[in-house]
């Protein structure tokens, strides 16, 4: 099944969201212990975007099974700039950061832990090796692996790209970790750039056949930037995201995350 | 008159030759430093071509621990050479003073680094290229990354050999002393540290970003070491030496299957390993065991090899050579012009006739490093002697 099942089936998801914007705002108190949300937290009216746009979710199931266990999830935030956080005011507003936040608020009673190890500019073949060292030291349940920008700066070719990633994904998979791929920026400078439009198609394409979870980080953010044109995303650089850009990101990846875990009808592929 | 000039002549020829003399002959070591170090260059630009051509694609350790094993083995000489008459106090002097050239070496490659990345940012209109090798925290946060960067706490990406190279050169009294006064502790001390480091994951934080140092130094000074040890002739380099012939059969095996992890991506998954992981993934910051022994499996069976190579490609040997007896000022001329290339790529696209040019280039201005330095050598050689003259 290709991406149009899991953009309807999240769709749904998406239209459903805003109307039960306020029934989700009065039940979520009354919920005892960390029960497991039937429906993603709704996007603020900044950072809506249509679902499609959003992510092409996949299953997570040693997510949710370590949220079922053990009421705790360990999550690694991996990546460059926008991972670290480069253009926040601080680091409580770098995505992880705020991403932690939003879930544990989604998820009462639950304790989650989001880990970030964003080092900026660096290219996926670098940090893969990273991960190796991160996950042998700290067996995250969860990678958010935040990437493409940089490989696409510097021309790495897309095929040794798309082995790169693949080969990682595989290596986390036997190691039991769920991965969610994270997008490359979006900027109208590169919307004409044929690597970055080759990069951007290996990581739909890798996430599609490994069935792996995939934030489509560079349609939110162009739908957000054509639509909502007088909000401020960016940072004075006019590349990296601000506080809003990066709570938008947060929100974005949050709900592939809890689609992923907690929807009851899993799209079987994305 | 000619019966008197010609001693004149002879000596000044003398002279000549012994200044030539002072840069040593084409010899092994050199020459695989060299090779290290245009390896190097080449890693760091990533996504280039002639990549494909280094030896990591068949190997699971990289020219990063030939060159931190070399560095040790060079110590060696220099312990059992120059510095053998040296009195402790004058052994750490002299370390320590080069420990401080390193620092010095690293702070002046990273400022220029972080200038290159600026003024390609300006010309290219480019603010993202702010980002490139982890700089970005020297313009957004640059009260704390100015601190870290002295301190070397905070290392640019690429740039994260030399602050290894630093700790090891400052610990390296300790290695030399321990050398001369308790021998047969020098490796069960290393090796202990090493395994300390990994068993509980111990490595050096970073600051202001949150991290720690892609090169472990409480995990690499154990290739420094082992570097220092085989290039004795007694002790376990005497060892290695009379049982040359077993050595490279039992490595060759190793390295061939190394080839075949690297070639197959094979890389060992932590969840079915006993613990501490550490000891049995293939992890580079921490140096794991089979990193360790694919480096120490390609030294011996390439030890050896320099002789056929120099009879067959003397121009080459000669030239990697030249490259090595300066690996310092080579290193840093290399580092910064990764980051060129890294650049230049950005601009003008990577193909292979452009990444052609980046490497020729490359090389030829690490050899024109090379020589510089070596000509600053001479020269002042020669103005020491004009006086006297």
């Amino acid at each position: 099944m290709g991406f149009g099942m899991a953009g309807q089936a999240a769709d749904k998801i998406v239209a459903g969201a805003c109307g039960l914007a306020l029934a989700f705002a009065v039940a979520a108190p009354l919920a005892q212990e960390a029960a497991p949300p039937t429906e993603a937290p709704p996007l603020s009216p900044a950072c809506e975007a249509p679902a499609g746009d959003i992510a092409a979710p996949a299953s997570l199931p040693h997510f949710a099974k370590a949220l079922r266990e053990r009421k705790s999830a360990r999550i690694l935030a991996i990546g460059s700039s926008s991972t670290s956080g480069v253009g926040a005011s601080s680091d409580a507003k770098s995505y992880p950061a705020q991403l932690e936040a939003i879930l544990e608020g989604a998820m009462k009673g639950a304790d989650v832990v989001v880990a970030n190890r964003g080092v900026s500019g660096e290219v996926a073949a670098v940090t893969a090796e990273r991960i190796k060292s991160e996950v042998a030291r700290e067996k995250p349940d969860m990678l958010l692996w935040q990437l493409g920008t940089n490989d696409a700066l510097v021309r790495v070719a897309p095929e040794e790209f798309e082995n790169t990633v693949r080969s990682t994904i595989r290596w986390l998979k036997e190691n039991e970790i769920d991965v969610v791929l994270v997008g490359l920026q979006y900027s109208s400078r590169f919307s004409r750039d044929e690597e970055y439009f080759a990069i951007r198609n290996v990581l739909q394409r890798v996430a599609s056949t490994e069935n792996v979870a995939y934030v489509r980080r560079y349609d939110a953010m162009r739908f957000i930037a054509q639509n909502h044109a007088n909000l401020q995303m960016m940072a004075r650089d006019n590349f990296h995201l601000n506080d809003l850009g990066y709570q938008c990101m947060a929100e974005h990846i949050a709900r592939a995350v809890i689609v992923g875990a907690f929807a009851k009808r899993r799209p079987s592929g994305n | 008159m000619n019966e008197r000039a010609r001693p004149a002549f002879a000596r000044d020829d003398e002279t000549a030759e012994r200044s030539k003399k002072r840069m040593r002959e084409p010899n092994e070591i050199d020459f695989w430093r060299g090779f290290a170090l245009v390896t190097i260059f080449v890693n760091h630009i990533p996504g280039i071509f002639f990549e494909r051509f280094t030896f990591r694609n068949v190997a699971i350790s990289d020219s990063a621990e030939l060159f931190v094993f070399l560095a040790g083995f060079a110590l060696r000489k220099l312990v059992d050479g120059p510095a053998k008459p040296l009195s402790a106090r004058y052994l750490i002097l002299r370390l320590e003073g080069r420990a401080f050239t390193v620092y010095l070496a690293q702070l002046v490659i990273a400022q220029l680094a972080v200038a290159l990345l600026a003024g390609a940012s300006l010309l290219l209109d480019a603010p993202f290229l702010l980002d490139w090798n982890n700089a970005s925290a020297i313009f957004t946060d640059p009260v704390r990354a100015n601190l870290g960067l002295v301190a070397l706490t905070f290392q640019l990406g690429y740039f994260d050999i030399l602050p290894l190279y630093v700790a090891l050169m400052l610990a390296s009294p300790l290695i030399a002393l321990c050398y001369r006064h308790a021998r047969p502790a020098l490796l069960p001390a290393s090796l202990a540290i090493w395994a300390y480091a990994l068993t509980f994951g111990v490595n050096f934080p970073t600051w202001p970003t949150e991290g720690s140092w892609f090169f472990d130094p409480l995990a690499w000074q154990l290739v420094f070491v082992l570097g220092f040890l085989l290039a004795g002739e007694d002790g376990l380099g005497g060892l290695a030496r009379r049982h040359r012939k077993w050595l490279w059969r039992l490595a060759l095996p190793l390295v061939l299957l190394g080839a075949v992890a690297a070639k197959t991506d094979f890389d060992p998954s932590p969840i079915a390993l006993p613990e501490p992981k550490l000891f049995f993934v293939f992890d580079k910051t921490f140096l794991s065991p089979a990193r360790l022994l694919s480096n120490l499996a390609i030294v011996a069976v390439f030890a050896g090899a320099f002789g056929a190579i120099a009879g067959a490609l003397p121009r080459i040997a000669g030239f990697l050579s030249l490259l090595g007896r300066n690996s310092l000022q080579v290193f840093c001329a290399g580092s910064l012009l990764s980051l060129a290339g890294q650049i230049f790529r950005f601009a003008y696209g990577g193909d292979v006739v452009s990444d052609a040019f980046i490497v020729m280039f490359g090389i030829l201005t690490m050899g024109a490093a090379a020589w510089a330095s070596e000509w600053r050598d001479r020269l002042r050689t020669k103005l020491s002697r004009a006086p006297a003259a």
